[in-house]
């Protein structure tokens, strides 16, 4: 049976934590039974010297994704060798008081992605190990409070290694109101949820400017591109008030409508000002932003629209569409 | 157990994991199993299984140097710590994706509206001190962030009524019936998922209930104590709410601006549909609570069954073209613009308005 990739990885980097000297490829893979077992028989003549590499390769980048810093040493006869140095691995100094190892233990349970989840974990364990956390357990329900990053999104995963290595991405992605897919070239920057929905903000190299994309509307898969980020990336990175404006958050317009006695609560919450017309209907002034048409709708035969008049042509046109059935 | 880390098998955390183990077993020899999981908050058998792979590994299989280390199912021994040099077992650093994964988690958790400022405080100052020692691991947390939206007035009385156990009274709107009805309320537990909730046992209708918090129009704290009865929290990652499989089935069809729909509501199945739009099938225990959508859709889509819910989406639409002076529902010729151009990237219905995902919050689990 072959050996499980955990007990490789683990051997591996104790001997690159253990050694004090540069450990050649070929140490390693004699010091290694799993390495041993992968050159099988023709080992030394070259035969799977291939599959040997590639997995070594891919072990040491696993190792590095866990944190490791490998240093690549080339000896005075040009032979490379490995080690990670205890200086550039061990853990800085750090306290933590009851109450702010409480605080990391609540961060470490927020994600609900497996990727960022374990990656949690593995961050309370080293601090658990180094001696932290005693007093508390950060594992344990903090009180009742229980927040929760959710990621429904199959692109969020390359997506945050493009933007965490600065990688330029391609992917299909359909625009609100189009029919099919569309090719975009992005430098990604940055990614922020809001109330649950993911965007990536970044420069889209066909339209050479910046551009927020809605992740659960990008379709098949992220294609990584060699090349470097062509444009600066920004210091700060604004999502939410672009999304904001989508969502018909910033208005900068007011609308005045009819609503009928006891109906459209939120609409009274967002109102600036509510006037009784005694007939069983109250006049509103409300903020007019991108959307408010189709919320409008919704209250059906609750809501009139008194100006302005596109509004009301838009509110009427849309009451046609489903009149019309 | 609700609220554990979600945590797949994965050769990279289990590796991250026994480095930490190693570590920690140093320090404490004859450490109790029970202990030790729940110190690194895995099972037991996750520890077991962990215990299997480590004395197979060590500096060298050949010089007789793997790690000695064995459990007689109650406590764990390591027979040869010497295996390991001092230094080759100190706590390691943190890395990128660990760094990121924990100070964007606290900046979005000390970002809630209404938390208590002494949790505030100390989430601001671990993030301050993780921030240091992950020194440049930590910068790729700048590109992720996170906003739980609440209400911070009416998180902070639900936060106190928890913590006092008191009940509480509460005006709530629903939006599927677009009314505000009173109630009285034994909160249970606080969920930010984007948007914050509060869990509850509704002592009208004795039964479980969640309440979108910008959803509460009045709330205060009653003296009557909380007495919620003992209920099983169940994990509310997916969603808050799951149809039932009684439920009757609505079939809604949309064009390509009504894709959103399948995002906001829990459905059975989307099917593509050739004109870019779907033919997306859901359920619902009140599809009357659903002609808001029909409504809202608009030419973006139609409702295909019930008819009687197609049919009373209609009947609202002509009864509220009534009310516009002149305006004949019949007459499409001289239709208003509503192909509004989009933003460039493209974005709509992010509105609370489709947020119908939620709706039937009130309506009990």
């Amino acid at each position: 049976m072959a050996i499980a990739k955990a007990e490789r990885l683990m051997n591996l980097a104790l001997c690159l934590l253990g050694t004090r000297r540069p450990l050649s490829k070929r140490e390693l893979r004699d010091s290694i039974e799993a390495y041993v077992e992968a050159s099988g028989p023709g080992r030394g003549a070259g035969g799977s010297d291939d599959s040997f590499n590639r997995m070594f390769e891919r072990d040491k980048d696993d190792l590095r994704e866990l944190g490791l810093v490998i240093e690549t040493v080339e000896s005075l006869d040009g032979e490379i060798g490995y080690l990670a140095r205890r200086d550039s691995n061990r853990l800085p100094p750090i306290t933590l008081d009851a109450e702010e190892a409480a605080a990391l233990g609540l961060a470490a349970k927020v994600w609900q992605q497996a990727r960022l989840a374990g990656a949690a974990s593995g961050a309370l364990q080293k601090l658990r190990a180094a001696g932290l956390l005693e007093d508390v357990d950060p594992f344990e329900a903090h009180g009742a409070l229980e927040p929760r990053i959710p990621v429904h999104e199959a692109a969020f995963e390359p997506l945050m290694l493009a933007c965490r290595d600065r990688r330029p991405v391609a992917f299909d992605y359909r625009k609100a109101n189009a029919a099919r897919p569309e090719t975009r070239h992005v430098e990604p920057w940055a990614l922020e949820c809001w109330r649950g929905h993911w965007y990536l903000a970044g420069f889209d190299r066909d339209r050479g400017a910046e551009r927020v994309f809605r992740l659960s509307r990008i379709t098949g898969k992220v294609r990584s591109r060699g090349a470097a980020f062509t444009a600066p990336v920004p210091d700060v990175v604004t999502v939410r008030e672009t999304v904001a404006s989508w969502a018909g958050e910033i208005a900068d317009r007011t609308a005045r409508i009819r609503l009928r006695s006891g109906a459209g609560y939120p609409l009274r919450a967002k109102a600036g000002a509510v006037r009784e017309l005694g007939d069983g209907w109250d006049e509103l002034e409300i903020p007019y932003g991108h959307g408010l048409d189709a919320w409008l709708v919704e209250f059906g035969p609750d809501v009139v629209v008194l100006e302005p008049a596109e509004l009301r042509a838009d509110v009427v046109d849309r009451l046609r569409a489903v009149a019309k059935g | 157990m609700a609220g554990k880390p979600v945590r797949p098998v994965n050769a990279i955390d289990q590796t991250r994991r026994m480095l930490s183990l190693v570590t920690y077993l140093r320090e404490r020899p004859g450490a109790r199993i029970e202990d030790v999981a729940r110190a690194f908050g895995i099972t037991e058998d996750e520890l077991v299984s962990d215990l299997d792979v480590l004395p197979m590994c060590g500096t060298s299989f050949r010089g007789g140097d793997l790690l000695d280390i064995d459990t007689d199912g109650e406590r764990i021994w390591w027979h040869n710590p010497a295996a390991l040099g001092a230094d080759a077992a100190e706590p390691l650093r943190l890395a990128a994706d660990e760094a990121t994964a924990l100070l964007v988690a606290a900046r979005a958790v000390a970002t809630l509206p209404g938390l208590r400022e002494s949790d505030r405080q100390a989430l601001l100052r671990a993030t301050a001190k993780v921030e240091t020692a992950a020194g440049e691991a930590a910068g790729a947390s700048s590109r992720l962030s996170v906003t739980f939206e609440s209400e911070g007035g009416v998180f902070a009385d639900v936060d106190r009524a928890i913590s006092e156990r008191r009940r509480l009274w509460i005006r709530y709107y629903s939006p599927a019936r677009d009314e505000v009805t009173e109630r009285e309320i034994d909160p249970i537990r606080l969920v930010s998922v984007g948007h914050t909730y509060v869990e509850a046992w509704c002592r009208r209708s004795e039964a479980r209930r969640t309440f979108r918090l910008d959803r509460v129009a009045e709330i205060k704290i009653l003296d009557e104590p909380s007495a919620p009865p003992e209920v099983e929290l169940r994990d509310l990652s997916e969603a808050l709410v799951q149809p039932a499989a009684e439920d009757p089935e609505v079939v809604v069809e949309v064009g390509p601006g009504g894709r959103w729909v399948a995002e906001y509501y829990p459905h059975d199945s989307a099917d593509e549909l050739p004109d870019g739009g779907l033919r997306i099938t859901l359920r619902t225990p009140d599809p009357a609570s659903l002609r808001r959508l029909a409504l809202r859709l608009g030419r973006d889509g139609r409702i295909v069954a019930p008819r009687e819910l197609a049919d009373s989406a209609r009947r609202a639409a002509h009864e509220a073209l009534a009310a516009y002076d002149g305006v004949d529902a019949e007459d499409t010729a001289g239709g208003g613009q509503t192909e509004r151009p989009g933003p460039a990237a493209g974005g709509r219905a992010v509105h609370d308005g489709p947020d119908g995902r939620y709706d039937r919050q009130e309506q009990g689990l």
